[in-house]
């Protein structure tokens, strides 16, 4: 800091020994970061590495004192994606109503959410302030004590047994979270832009659409995926409202495993692997709307 | 289909573009003849093929529908108390979370079931009976509001082969129960130096989650003569000075084989599961787990499910046979049932002797039938040439004597359970320091307030 | 240009446009004519429909649950029940907290240039995105203290014998602790990653031409942008932790010998194992001293953040 105040004077040898200090301040840095990024390697994979350490073993080799596996083997996998086990009759089936899932929670929390948020923050609808606090009591109640009046709702509105009732019942959890976050994200993008573009003819949805959906997108794609692993986590609905086996989703399926005295954990963790691969590779296409900030000005200015 | 359009109407008004794909159209029970069953899931798949035949059987039979919901065990529970708090019900539920019929019957939630129980009633067990004739404080007295369809009792399960590398012989294993674990301590010494380093003699649940802990206690407290703590009636016998001292004995004995180390110092969190993993990984030599769940998981792997020995719970040290916890699953009909009539004439079905025994037999005998009529003429369940597991099951769970569990008896005792009284006081010892007979005190005094909240009127 | 006003109009830049406020109100509320009232109003209809439709009746159900004045004293004669207090209080202070803490600083370092760090990134919201039911499973296991990865290791690597992680009540908490700051902190560190985006970048430019960088520029720039953002969430977060189970489920069992039940696990117990829903809804409702006031505060800064944009 003061030698960047002391950069000002135009001394040679001043300098040289600034960028050689700026060098190695530079270099410290980034063997810090380095560090950093092992620390978080280590600590997000090792639970992680375990799952997998227990899938590629025999059923027996949880109670071992090993830590790699003894005898590594992909039997576990392949039984799992050929639907070899009782348990993963409808695997595939069920994966693909997860996906369903997932996607209709996810979709419907960023419209739903998105729209009220413009509404309220942007529109300055009256009494929106209303809307969002009373959005605060869908958590005063944990969602495991609503599962029961939840249950109850669902066969009133004739959902039960159908993937909706899992779909709404995510949706109501995950949207008022969504607005918060848009509300307080939206903070930052000047609302002048609006302005600019109502000024010029365009209509509210055009600017729902074409200025505030594109400006956004780091706090779209982190309550999108908030939305997505909400669904994807989730068991405790989808076990309540689904029941027949065709309406299973993955994460009921993996709660049989929780049903015996005696389970192949080994299975148990494969088929988690696998269930877990969406998320990231979702994730992943979506990364690079994560990693470039707001540049705005032309309007400010 | 009126529901139809009412969901219709419910997604047209949130302003959504509903993906067909993932609506299904809701089938309503508009036929008067189908019932909506919950079963439980069996733990092998051998048991649910068994409860699929029997339906398809009865439906070929009567003419009838059964729409029935195959759940595991731990969410069946959550949902069925979801659905008789709310109202929302199936015809008939099948839950072994057993408490549920005593606890909930209590509260008055189910449909009286005493004429289907009266269809065989003079077959079927005393206890079995017993375990079934659950106290309704709204009206006062005791009525069946479960239909017994199988039973089963808490057995030891021991490797043959473990027993044999330390050097000892099946044969030699004693009768009366002190002698009995006794023959099993010394033999993780002798093991482990054979290669099985993180073995432990015993591999008893101390923990506080699941039946299995609570159920390990109570068959130590009847070994040691406790097992007058409830009664019949209902009524709490806490100042006892037999049940005293048998808990006393109890905790003593599992406090000291825990400090000495004789079971793996991680069963204070072991889960119902965790004692069955550890057994079938051969970490410990004998267990004490309820069913034959046990040696059923290994069915098919011959050598495996041969090497596992079934022991009931044997003789006290005065030689005399010492009395089982007998547990029953059963068909209960929930308040708001739409469909009574059907929901019983399936009960009925389902204890018809020839159809019971097929069914059980189906599911590997991990139950057993509620009458003895049908084991005794049925071989497959006593002939020791056929299976080396269920004739020691039958004869100790038949034949021997037993006890409901005492949720039967008084409801209160459900909550003891799940409060893991007796397992907390065994922490207070190891953990706290406490003397046993304090811990045993302090263990009795909360029973006996759990108990005042449950009265029972005297009949 | 002095460093100090930029840093200035960078932080208050929201407050900046007070006297265009007045204006713009006219413009859009008052001026909510017409076809714009009507796309404001269909835009808040769906969320609305939804609160009305799956929101107000299981909450008026759920407080009817657990009305009953006889339940409490019930719930306070259980003698796990204060025990249970003090670990929903440690298990939610300390969970929640160093939680975001680290994910407030962690969201800087995702900053970084280089594709390494987004690499690093993908690896990060791995505990996110597998299911949590094997892999608070598997944490358990790992925990284990004979058998477990963790104590494999520590004697493979280093020798040590590790302590056994869940057969104590405090190890145990913390065990619980440490797992669910492990399954949650990539969300919270995206949340913040994402606030910090919306901070434009200009502001730093300008800062780092007067000299602030680093720490520097970390808590005259970050800290007051992301205030806002950071409160909330960490609100958010108290009372959604108020209500998880599974953590302390999964992981310790609530063991040994239920020491470490919070809350939510004292209420499932009661309602599913008891057989006893209401008991179980009073059980958590009795959180709701410290869930009013946050609530409240809550409220007061969502309205507050109306009003500042």
């Amino acid at each position: 800091m003061s030698a960047v105040t002391a950069g000002t004077a135009p001394s040679r040898s001043l300098s040289t020994r600034m960028r050689r200090a700026a060098r190695r301040r530079n270099m410290l840095v980034n063997a810090g970061a380095a560090v950093l990024g092992v620390v978080i390697i280590v600590w997000s994979l090792l639970p992680i590495y375990d799952m997998v350490m227990v899938s590629l073993e025999g059923h027996d080799d949880v109670f071992s004192s090993r830590i790699f596996p003894a005898d590594p083997s992909a039997s576990t996998y392949w039984q799992v994606i050929t639907q070899g086990y009782w348990y993963l009759n409808f695997f595939w089936y069920q994966y693909w109503r997860s996906i369903l899932l997932g996607v209709a929670v996810t979709g419907l929390t960023l419209l739903i959410g998105s729209l009220a948020s413009f509404a309220i923050g942007r529109m300055r609808i009256r009494f929106g302030w209303v809307v969002t606090n009373s959005a605060l009591l869908t958590y005063v109640i944990p969602s495991a004590f609503l599962a029961i009046p939840y249950y109850r709702i669902m066969q009133d509105y004739g959902l039960m047994n159908n993937l909706w009732s899992v779909i709404w019942a995510l949706v109501t959890f995950a949207t008022p979270y969504a607005i918060f976050i848009f509300q307080n994200y939206g903070a930052s993008v000047p609302i002048e832009l609006d302005e600019a573009a109502r000024i010029d003819g365009a209509s509210p949805f055009q600017i729902y659409w074409r200025i505030y959906l594109p400006l956004m997108v780091p706090a779209l794609v982190a309550v999108g995926t908030f939305a997505l692993l909400l669904a994807w986590n989730d068991y405790l609905f989808q076990f309540l409202l689904l029941s027949s086996k065709r309406s299973m989703t993955v994460p009921v399926a993996l709660s049989q495993f929780l049903n015996s005295d005696e389970a192949p954990w080994n299975l148990m963790m494969a088929t988690a692997i696998i269930y877990a691969l969406p998320p990231v590779a979702i994730y992943y296409m979506f990364r690079r709307h994560m990693t470039a900030g707001l540049t705005m000005g032309g309007v400010k200015g | 289909m009126k529901r139809l359009t009412r969901r219709s109407v419910l997604r047209g008004s949130l302003g959504v573009i509903a993906a067909g794909t993932i609506a299904r159209p809701y089938i309503a029970n508009a036929a008067a003849k189908t019932a909506t069953v919950w079963w439980t899931q069996g733990f092998v798949p051998e048991e649910d093929a068994a409860f699929r035949k029997m339906v398809a059987d009865y439906e070929k039979a009567s003419g009838n529908k059964i729409d029935y919901s195959i759940i595991p065990f731990a969410p069946l529970r959550q949902k069925t108390i979801s659905a008789l708090t709310s109202g929302v019900v199936p015809d008939v539920i099948e839950s072994s979370a057993t408490q549920i019929l005593a606890e909930e019957a209590w509260d008055d939630k189910f449909i009286d079931v005493g004429d289907v129980v009266e269809t065989q009633k003079s077959k079927f067990l005393p206890n079995a009976l017993l375990a079934a004739h659950c106290y309704n404080r709204a009206v006062k007295g005791r009525r069946y509001y479960g239909v017994p369809i199988n039973c089963a009792i808490v057995p030891f399960h021991y490797w043959k082969s473990l027993v044999e590398k330390a050097g000892y012989k099946v044969s030699d294993v004693p009768k009366t129960f002190t002698k009995f674990l006794d023959f099993f301590k010394p033999m993780q010494t002798k093991l482990r130096p054979k290669g099985y380093r993180h073995l432990y003699s015993y591999g008893w649940e101390v923990s506080t989650v699941g039946d299995d802990p609570t159920n390990t206690f109570h068959a130590w407290l009847f070994a040691y003569g406790g097992q007058g703590l409830v009664t019949e009636d209902g009524k709490l016998h806490a100042n006892d000075p037999k049940v005293r001292e048998a808990a006393i004995k109890a905790l003593e004995y599992f406090s000291s084989v825990f400090k000495e180390g004789y079971v793996p110092p991680g069963v204070v969190n072991w889960n119902d599961a965790d004692d069955n993993n550890a057994f079938h990984a051969k970490q410990v030599v004998i267990d004490f787990d309820g069913t034959l769940s046990t040696e059923v998981a290994l069915f098919h792997n011959k050598a495996e499910y041969d090497d596992i020995v079934t022991r009931g719970i044997g003789l006290n040290d005065e030689g005399k046979p010492i009395t089982s916890q007998f547990a029953i699953n059963s068909g209960m009909l929930p308040k708001g049932a739409k469909n009574v009539a059907l929901a019983k004439e399936f009960l009925k079905y389902i204890i018809e002797p020839k159809v019971n025994n097929d069914w059980n037999k189906g599911g590997l005998g991990r139950w057993f039938p509620p009458m003895e009529e049908i084991v005794k003429n049925d071989p497959w369940w006593t002939d020791p040439k056929l299976d080396p597991h269920r004739p020691i099951y039958i004869q100790t769970g038949v034949y021997g004597p037993t006890q409901p569990f005492w949720f039967a008896y008084n409801p209160a005792y459900a909550q003891v359970m799940a409060e893991h009284t007796w397992n907390v006081a065994w922490a207070d010892i190891v953990s706290n320091g406490m003397k046993p007979s304090a811990a045993v005190d302090k263990a009795l005094k909360r029973i006996e307030a759990i108990f005042a909240k449950y009265p029972i009127a005297a009949a | 240009m002095d460093g100090t006003s930029v840093l200035r109009s960078g932080a208050a830049s929201s407050a900046q446009a007070l006297p265009g406020l007045r204006a713009r109100r006219r413009f859009w509320r008052g001026g909510l004519q017409g076809s714009e009232y009507t796309w404001a109003i269909a835009f808040v209809v769906p969320y609305i429909a939804i609160f009305i439709v799956f929101v107000i009746y299981p909450i008026v159900y759920g407080f009817w649950l657990g009305s009953k004045p006889s339940l409490y004293p019930e719930l306070f004669d259980d003698p796990v029940y204060k025990m249970t207090v003090v670990n929903t209080l440690l298990f939610v202070g300390f969970g929640v907290n160093v939680r975001n803490a680290i994910a407030l600083l962690l969201s800087g370092f995702f900053m970084r240039k280089g594709w390494w760090v987004k690499g690093l990134l993908m690896i990060f919201v791995l505990p996110w995105a597998v299911p949590m039911l094997p892999t608070f499973i598997s944490l358990h296991w790992m925990f284990d203290g004979d058998y477990g990865l963790l104590n494999n290791l520590l004697w493979s690597v280093f020798h040590i014998n590790g302590a056994h992680w869940l057969d104590t009540r405090w190890l145990a908490l913390g065990s619980a602790i440490v797992s669910f700051i492990w399954k949650w902190m990539p969300f919270w560190t995206i949340i913040l990653l994402a606030g910090r985006m919306a901070i434009p970048t200009d502001i730093y430019e300008a800062a780092k031409v007067d000299g602030a960088t680093g720490v520097k520029s970390f808590f005259h720039i970050t800290v007051p942008m992301l205030a806002n953002l950071y409160l909330m969430i960490t609100l958010i977060s108290t009372i959604w932790t108020l209500g998880d189970f599974n953590t302390i489920y999964f992981v310790t069992g609530g063991g040994p010998a239920m020491s470490t039940y919070v809350l939510a696990n004292l209420g499932i117990r009661d309602a599913f194992d008891l057989a006893d829903p209401r008991l179980g809804v009073a059980a958590v409702l009795t959180a709701l001293p410290v869930l009013i006031p946050l609530t409240v505060i809550l409220m007061r800064k969502l309205k507050h953040a109306e009003v500042q944009l």
